[in-house]
């Protein structure tokens, strides 16, 4: 019966073999190796050269992933205690975005955020920047949006809400509602019963949903391209560049990707070692 | 018993314009064991709910000691529940489940610790405090969830269905426990069940609902032996039904004979409900008998025979311990005591024939009042 059943499996383990495990072995092979085949470490050591970069990459994946977190818990929550009807209705506008094309929903950001954009057009015709100018005694003809830290951010926290809410929604619309009536009953309050059995019985979806928003956040690069301007190099611009752009040398873009992905590998280790001790400390 | 406690007046719930309590009026004393009784939709969950404090009722009144309570929320009444799948913590371990009350009472940490430890061995949980929930079987997070409830020491326990998820061995061990555990407390349960044994067992009261309304409130031993109309009868334990009439004080016509009865207050002639209990009734030889019938249908029960008679085309049920063969013609005897007479109700016809029974007989439609063809219909 087993082995008849492990038969279906080969399909997926030959898929998996070739397209995950091969390729994480080359990369590693390639973080090994100078251009000559020979084996090396100098890649990993060229790599200090580029710590500002990590330091930026890892920063602001942390605030996009904040950020999402305090939208996306508040949502959540509100919308699991909504009808069926609506929570359905929500659902598919939270997910609309997702059904269109990445990069053509970040260049609409571009031309929202540009210096004669959208919002700066909006600014100049309600008076906003000449306000502005006023009290502050600047000369601006625009607010500078694009090309900025924030506005990476921003991209980050649109394109990757949906995966922090949809965990934690998840989780949350789970809840036996039957536990929250005890709680009640035993002389709980609202804010106590969401501080006592709410949110550490939703903790699961956070943390999922924390992975899956830092995870692409982290090693995104189109987005800082676009809204960055370049001026907000990123891990995954670094990396591409390696590849594709005019400093080739795939051995330090293969010894970069390495690192990152063990950065990342740490940090979720960490991260869900806390969401155990979390869970433990409330027990205990 | 005491002083009363709580008082519900002129109760009404309506769901979507459905009426699921019907102008319930009742009250419940201090330290009673009180159960609400009745099949599924009978409105004894959403009674015990507004008790509870988590639905408010359409019209109508809740009192507790003396002061209305409509409109205060379930976590400042002095009432606490065990639900009915017991909704415990999962993210916490019994200890703190049972102490979950105290905690937001702010209870110092050592009179918690003394009360939970208390608690868990009067529902004989000790040495469970650190297992997890998920680590227990159903009789004991039954058990958690009873402590969790009366830690907080209140007045009155709720109980809905609390021992329907758990097996006949442990459901009677656990009535036993329940009983004791009220009577150590000395509080007020409110139980509710669809189960009539657990609530003849266990109540000093109990309330027969249907249809949102109460059809009778006694003593489980009132209840049993005075049910008011053919569906508390048949509810509660097996009953034969049979129409009647009253000719007079302690004379009951049926079939066309006079019986003693004990029963009287009744206008003359007054078509009634008669019950008669499956084991109220003496099976004789067919001389000496007031009735004679033909056996259709044999159980074997362990401790006695539920035989199936066909007593001119309406079958009994009768509980003995003497086996009679299928097909035999037997005689029955029932003591004056023995039938118990009921004005007719909404509910007369509905119950207590045990035509059902056994369908493999199909004789009902070929029944006839003449006992001679009852006799041709045997040999089929």
């Amino acid at each position: 019966m087993k082995n008849k059943l492990s038969r279906f499996a080969v399909p997926y383990v030959v898929w998996m073999a070739i397209f995950v495990v091969a390729p994480i072995l080359i990369m590693v092979l390639y973080a090994f190796s100078n251009g000559e085949g020979g084996a090396t470490l100098s890649n990993f050591v060229q790599m200090g050269d580029y710590a500002a970069v990590f330091g930026r990459s890892f920063k602001l994946a942390l605030i996009a992933t904040a950020i999402c977190l305090l939208i996306g818990y508040p949502v959540s929550y509100y919308l699991s205690r909504e009808g069926a009807s609506f929570q359905r209705t929500a659902m598919v506008l939270i997910m609309l975005p997702m059904w269109m094309n990445f990069l053509l929903r970040t260049y609409s950001w571009m031309t929202i955020l540009e210096n004669n954009g959208l919002l700066n057009q909006l600014f100049q015709k309600i008076g906003l920047i000449a306000l502005y100018n006023q009290l502050t005694g600047s000369n601006l003809e625009y607010f500078s949006m694009i090309n900025t830290q924030g506005a990476v951010v921003l991209g980050m926290v649109y394109n990757y809400l949906p995966f922090m809410i949809l965990p934690i929604y998840s989780v949350i619309v789970k809840l036996d509602y039957s536990l929250l009536e005890a709680a009640r009953d035993l002389g709980a309050n609202n804010v106590t019963v969401f501080r006592k059995v709410i949110l550490p019985l939703s903790l699961p979806g956070v943390l999922s949903g924390i992975t899956m928003v830092f995870v692409p956040s982290v090693s995104t690069f189109a987005i800082s391209r676009m809204l960055g301007g370049g001026t907000e190099l990123l891990l995954g611009d670094l990396i591409e560049r390696q590849f594709l752009g005019g400093a080739y040398n795939p051995q330090l873009g293969a010894a970069i990707s390495l690192v990152m992905m063990i950065i990342v590998v740490i940090c979720m280790l960490v991260m869900n070692r806390f969401g155990e001790g979390e869970e433990q400390a409330v027990m205990l | 018993m005491s002083k009363e406690l709580i008082r519900l007046r002129n109760l009404c719930m309506a769901f979507d314009d459905e009426l699921v309590l019907d102008n319930i009026n009742l009250y419940i004393n201090d330290s009673e064991f009180l159960t609400l009784l009745g099949p599924s939709g009978c409105g004894k969950t959403t009674t015990l709910r507004i008790i509870g404090g988590f639905t408010t009722p359409t019209s109508g009144d809740v009192t507790f000691d003396g002061v209305r309570i409509n409109d205060v929320p379930p976590h400042k009444r002095q009432i606490n529940t065990v639900f009915q799948k017991y909704a415990l913590f999962p993210h916490l371990d019994v200890f703190e489940n049972v102490a979950f009350g105290l905690r937001i009472a702010k209870v110092p940490q050592d009179e918690v610790e003394q009360r939970v430890t208390e608690m868990l061995e009067v529902v004989s949980l000790k040495g469970f405090e650190q297992r997890r929930i998920d680590q227990l079987s159903g009789g004991q997070q039954q058990r958690v969830a009873i402590a969790r409830a009366l830690v907080n020491r209140p007045k009155v326990l709720l109980l809905d269905e609390p021992l329907g998820a758990l097996d006949l061995r442990l459901r009677k061990d656990m009535q036993n426990e329940l009983k004791r555990i009220q009577q150590q407390m000395g509080i007020t349960f409110i139980y509710v069940t669809h189960d009539q044994e657990e609530a003849l067992t266990m109540s000093d009261t109990v309330v027969v609902m249907d249809k949102g309304r109460i059809q009778q409130i006694g003593t489980p031993e009132d209840i049993y032996n005075e049910p008011k109309n053919a569906f508390v009868a048949d509810f509660i334990g097996e009953s034969n039904i049979l129409n009647g009439t009253m000719v007079r004080d302690n004379v009951v016509k049926m079939y066309g004979k006079e019986f003693p009865c004990v029963d009287g207050g009744f206008a003359e002639n007054e078509p009634v409900d008669v019950v008669i209990r499956p084991e109220d009734i003496d099976i004789v030889p067919m001389e000496q008998g007031q009735l004679v019938g033909t056996v259709t249908n044999v159980t074997f029960k362990g401790m006695q025979y539920d035989i199936i008679v066909d007593f001119r085309g309406f079958k009994w049920l009768i509980q003995t311990t003497d086996h009679s063969p299928v097909g035999a013609r037997i005689g029955v005897k029932i003591d004056p005591d023995g039938f118990h007479i009921m004005k007719k109700s909404e509910y007369s016809g509905m119950f207590g024939d045990y035509s059902s029974y056994s369908e493999e007989y199909e004789e009902l439609a070929d029944a006839s009042a003449e006992l001679e063809e009852e006799e041709s219909e045997d040999e089929e």
